[in-house]
């Protein structure tokens, strides 16, 4: 079985060669078979990995090889596998699979279609290296990976340059996240000696007692690297502009997986936060503040995708809150839950945009739900499972969770806020499809929409569909042993808190349904002057936070380099440059090409191999 | 036997040349000529498993034993490649294409020679059989200016730097009365004494001038120009390897070498050279002539194994020098295709390549991956051995040495780059100079491509050049 696991990741980087090495000679279709069918097999690798793992729960590890080996310093090249590895590595190659096959149909008609799968499949690989590695060096590497491939597909449509500005943004607003976590790494590698994961956790409580100032630091660097790339408080502002890239990239990358990795560092270094309470709690405390940033921010989108994004935040958010309550469990069931239904809410916003040739403007869609049935059923599910619909939908199970074990953990404060997230996600859900499928169409675009066809369009909005249901929270993630218990408490709080919750999202919704079917003239008088028109525009600027980095962070440095553009300072350093210059210059000045002079130096320098010798005895 | 069976490579070899001389007596053929010397040198290699099982093998006069098998696998694998290389080069030359099979041929039983020296006399005889050749590869293009140059360089300063080769040994006699590594050891003592020592230097004069180390590498950016590109990668390659194990063996047997003065000395030089070798490369715009200053400072890398001549010194020293083989040969290659339509004039200005990708992107691609691991990048061969290098000179403290080596490759880091760039530039109506269309079946393109999976490979994978390298067996005299 072992050979097993290096193929999840090796055939989607044979793909990736495959594919750029074609110079471009392959047809749509072939490069689209080959990109799917990579992903297809690393799949059909992981469900047996999947198999053997049920049959038998432990932990694999295979070291393939050490890369080089001097002193301390031996990274290994291996992988691990147990339960938490597991259930990513399902989601991705799974979800994967599907967003591939749908992008089959999506890209269809675009040019450098053979580009586009190659990023894909070298992002697959990335990411499966990332939660495959059983050291940290590893897990960088397919960071990178993944953080690089974000951003070649965020450029994807290269030719529009505010595209390109956006792929720049989501890089160096990650890269400072990325920043954090490599100074971490060579933290933990200084004071425990070892980047493997398992020694590090084993060496760690040896070291440190809980709350020493040395693992505080470690973690909260560690938190550093998953905020920028979970899109967290206060580096966020990336995501939003990433959904320059296409839509099927915006579901696999920046929905169902990348995004998603912060919360897999936390949960795979969960020994290292527990023993720094307060780093954990801070982690509690951005996913509550983000969630709800977020959740205020959806309300004041107008582009599908737009929603999309802040609704990832915000959901991300729930995440990092469930890792601040301790409930790691929780925080992954609700990753692999959310990747279902937010692949799905983003596939079927992919499958609105094509078929209504590129409007991704709420404000001109609308009354496409005849039209459209199949994306319409696919909003209605992953919207009812995005809300948290009582009883019928996987995320009501993997958010319920998350509420309890915060209850649980005595976290009144991040309960709270979780509430309000809940009732505010129900809000935009309810507006978000009611805007796009319903009311009298708004543009030409919309009118003129023309339903997807194929199997490709059709089979991954099906299947997505039946996993955001309660049949998706059918599939636990196997990780009893890898992760802490979760907290015991009564079970007559948690049927309180169960109803609470439904009543919640319900309100939430009843709320919505009135506000955007019934009073829709008010709200656009409100919204359109005075407090509700300036609210309005800082919800939709997501709280200025764009604004305030411009002009607190960019422009400044901007000025900065402006002026040090005819600096001394950087004369100095242009000094270094010059003399390399003129050395090399002097010296190539004895290349004279003359042989009496090469035989010359010859002499002089046994000459003077010969003075050495002979001072130095 | 045994004899026999050890010297296997070095018979096989010679019976392959004198096999291609009679061939070129009795009828000329350059397809059969290449393919018996392949099969040949093939052969020997295969030939070497043999070897292997009857090391440490020892006589007066050679020495096989692992190091040796190391060396000598270096010296076929390059010549194997010189070989294909030269049939792509040689395919257009309207001159006699045969005797240069011949030629390296005897270059490569020179260099079999030398890896197993552990005698003076094997020793001057192994260099001089890898050099003498060369003189005639180098100028193989007569009828060309500069490739007649390049030989007539070579002869000269080859020449003088044999001549203080011999006097060296000469003094090391007069010291010992003994020509034989082990007697060498035994009669020179702790520190070696004042002829000894003298003999050493000079001996390392001349060792020096072979490996192109700073002060005696002025010859080497003009012959690596002029000479035919088959005959610069051989002399970048198997010449230098051969010579860097006898020196490596001398450093680690002698005492006369491990006086602190010679290895002051060879700080010096290793220090000199990379950053002379660098600094010289910086604007060069002649990529032959680049890779020659690039292998200057290279040599001077490598040294800081020698200086350091302890613990790992010896996997340092194999490790670097397989990922070096693999690289050199890698770009070397990808010149010499380039030139090979046309053998008047190489194309080695920097301008015959640029926007190159555009025109043959599985071409360069190979010479960029080969450029990456010159510079060391990680995750190409070069990586790895520049960061044994380091670890080796952190670990004996070395801290000059490590210093002009991070120097050197942040210089040299500029200057492959730069090369890079050109090659990625979009230039219209440039056409000249080009690789033949089919040279990706032909074998130079499957060796040149081979050659870039396995730089990239051994960068992720160099676990078995590792194990290969750590359990190289040096016969003690």
């Amino acid at each position: 079985m072992s050979f097993l696991l290096p193929l999840t990741f090796l055939l989607p980087l044979a793909g990736t060669l495959l594919l750029s090495l074609s110079r471009g000679r392959l047809g749509e279709r072939a490069s689209a078979a080959i990109g799917t069918a990579s992903v297809g097999l690393s799949a059909l690798a992981t469900a047996a990995l999947i198999a053997g793992y049920l049959e038998a729960p432990e932990r694999q590890v295979v070291t393939l090889w050490t890369w080089v080996s001097v002193g301390d310093f031996q990274p290994t090249l291996g992988l691990a596998l147990d339960g938490l590895s597991l259930t990513l590595l399902g989601v991705i190659t799974g979800v994967g699979l599907l967003i591939h096959l749908f992008a089959a149909w999506y890209m269809r008609g675009e040019s450098g279609i053979t580009r586009f799968y190659a990023y894909m499949n070298l992002f697959v690989f990335s990411m499966v290296l990332l939660v495959l590695g059983d050291n940290l060096l590893l897990l960088f590497l397919g960071w990178e990976g993944v953080g690089l491939c974000s951003y070649l597909l965020i450029g994807y449509y290269y030719r529009t340059a505010a595209n390109g500005w956006a792929a720049f943004k989501a890089f160096i607003v990650t890269r400072v996240g990325d920043v954090f976590l490599a100074i971490g790494l060579f933290l933990l590698f200084r004071e425990l000696g070892t980047l493997n994961i398992a020694q590090l956790l084993e060496r760690a409580p040896q070291l440190w007692a809980e709350g020493a100032p040395t693992v505080e630091l470690a973690a909260l660097l560690l938190l550093g690297g998953a905020l920028g790339k979970s899109a967290q408080l206060p580096l966020h502002t990336w995501l939003a502009d990433a959904m320059a890239g296409p839509t099927p990239v915006s579901a696999l990358i920046h929905a169902a997986t990348m995004v998603t990795a912060g919360v897999y560092l936390i949960a795979r270094m969960h020994e290292l936060f527990l023993l720094a309470p307060d780093v954990l709690l801070l982690t509690g405390v951005i996913g509550a503040l983000t969630l709800l940033a977020a959740g205020f921010a959806a309300l004041a989108q107008t582009d599908i995708k737009r929603v999309l994004a802040y609704s990832t935040m915000s959901q991300i958010g729930y995440m990092f809150l469930a890792l601040g309550a301790g409930a790691f469990d929780a925080a992954i069931f609700h990753l692999m839950t959310h990747a279902f239904f937010k692949a799905l809410l983003f596939l079927s916003a992919g499958a609105v945009i094509v078929s209504c040739h590129h409007e991704q403007d709420m404000r001109r869609l609308g009354g496409l739900w005849r039209k459209l049935p199949l994306a319409y059923a696919g909003f209605v599910v992953g919207g009812a499972a995005l809300a948290a619909l009582p009883l019928v939908t996987a995320g009501f199970y993997s958010k319920d969770e998350i509420l309890w074990q915060a209850l649980a953990a005595g976290h009144g404060g991040l309960l709270v806020a979780g509430l309000v997230g809940a009732f505010l996600t129900s809000i935009y859900t309810l507006r978000l499809i009611i805007k796009t499928f319903h009311g009298e169409a708004k543009s030409d675009n919309a009118r003129h929409a023309e339903a997807g066809q194929g199997l490709a369009h059709g089979v991954p909005l099906i299947v997505l569909m039946v996993l955001s249901t309660f049949l998706g929270a059918w599939l636990t993630p196997p990780l009893a042993g890898v992760l802490p218990d979760p907290h015991e408490g009564s079970a007559g709080w948690h049927t309180a808190l169960e109803i609470v919750a439904s009543l919640v999202a319900l309100g939430g919704l009843a709320l919505a349904a009135w506000l955007f079917l019934r009073r829709r003239k008010w709200l656009a008088e409100q919204t359109s002057q005075g407090w509700g028109a300036r609210l309005w525009r800082w919800w939709h600027h997501a709280w200025g936070f764009d604004t305030a980095y411009d002009r607190g962070l960019v422009r400044p440095y901007w000025r900065t380099v402006h002026a040090l553009r005819s600096d001394r300072v950087d004369g100095l350093f242009g000094l270094v440059a010059i003399m390399v210059r003129m050395t090399h210059l002097g010296l190539s000045w004895t290349q004279t090409g003359k042989l009496r002079f090469y035989g010359l130096s010859m002499v002089g320098g046994a000459t003077l191999v010969i003075l050495v010798l002979a001072l130095v005895r | 036997m045994t004899y026999l069976i050890a010297l296997l490579p070095l018979i096989l070899v010679c019976a392959t040349a004198v096999a291609v001389m009679l061939g070129i007596a009795w009828q000329r053929h350059h397809a059969s000529t290449v393919l018996t010397a392949v099969v040949g040198l093939n052969l020997a290699l295969l030939s070497l498993v043999a070897v292997h099982q009857v090391a440490p093998f020892e006589t007066l006069l050679v020495a096989v034993d692992g190091l040796a098998i190391f060396g000598a696998v270096l010296v076929l694998v390059s010549t194997l490649a010189c070989a294909t290389l030269a049939h792509a080069y040689l395919e257009h030359y309207r001159g006699p294409r045969e005797e240069f099979y011949l030629l390296l041929l005897c270059a490569a039983a020179g260099g079999l020679v030398l890896v197993s020296s552990r005698h003076m006399a094997t020793l001057f005889f192994g260099l001089e059989l890898l050099s003498m050749p060369l003189y005639g590869m180098l100028a193989y293009a007569f009828h060309e200016r500069r490739s007649l140059e390049a030989g007539i360089k070579y002869l000269v300063l080859s020449a003088a730097a044999t001549a203080f080769l011999l006097f060296g040994m000469a003094l090391a006699y007069a010291q010992t009365g003994r020509l034989d590594l082990a007697g060498l050891t035994a009669g020179l003592g702790e520190g070696g004494g004042a002829w000894g020592l003298a003999g050493a230097g000079l001996i390392l004069v001349g060792l020096g001038f072979k490996l192109s180390l700073v002060p005696f590498h002025l010859w080497t950016p003009d012959v690596y120009e002029g000479g035919p590109g088959p005959a610069a990668t051989f002399l970048a390659s198997a010449s230098k390897v051969a010579v860097v194990i006898v020196l490596l063996r001398l450093v680690i047997e002698s005492p006369a070498f491990a006086h602190v003065g010679v290895h002051q000395i060879l700080a010096v030089l290793a220090f000199a050279s990379m950053l002379i070798g660098n600094l010289l490369a910086l604007t060069q715009a002649n990529l032959k002539r680049l890779l020659g200053y690039s292998s200057i400072a290279h040599f001077g890398y490598l040294l800081v194994a020698l200086v350091v001549a302890e613990g790992l010194a010896v996997e340092t020293a194999a490790v670097y020098l397989v990922m070096y083989v693999v690289t050199t040969l890698g770009a070397f290659g990808v010149v010499t295709l380039v030139s090979s339509r046309d053998i008047s004039g190489d194309a080695a200005a920097l301008h015959h390549y640029r926007g190159l990708f555009w025109r043959r992107p599985y071409l360069t691609a190979v010479l960029t991956v080969a450029l990456l691991s010159l510079a060391g990048i990680p995750f190409t061969a070069g990586f790895i051995g520049k960061f044994y290098i380091v670890a080796l000179g952190v670990e004996a403290g070395r801290w000059w040495l490590v210093g002009g080596l991070i120097v050197g490759s942040a210089i040299g880091l500029y200057y492959y780059l730069r090369v890079m760039v050109t090659l990625y530039l979009v230039e219209p109506g440039m056409q000249r100079h080009d690789a033949p269309h089919d040279w990706g079946t032909r074998a130079g393109g499957v060796v040149v491509l081979g050659l870039a999976a396995l730089v990239v490979l051994l960068g992720v994978y160099p676990t078995p050049i590792i194990e290969w390298a750590a359990a190289l067996g040096v016969a003690h005299g």
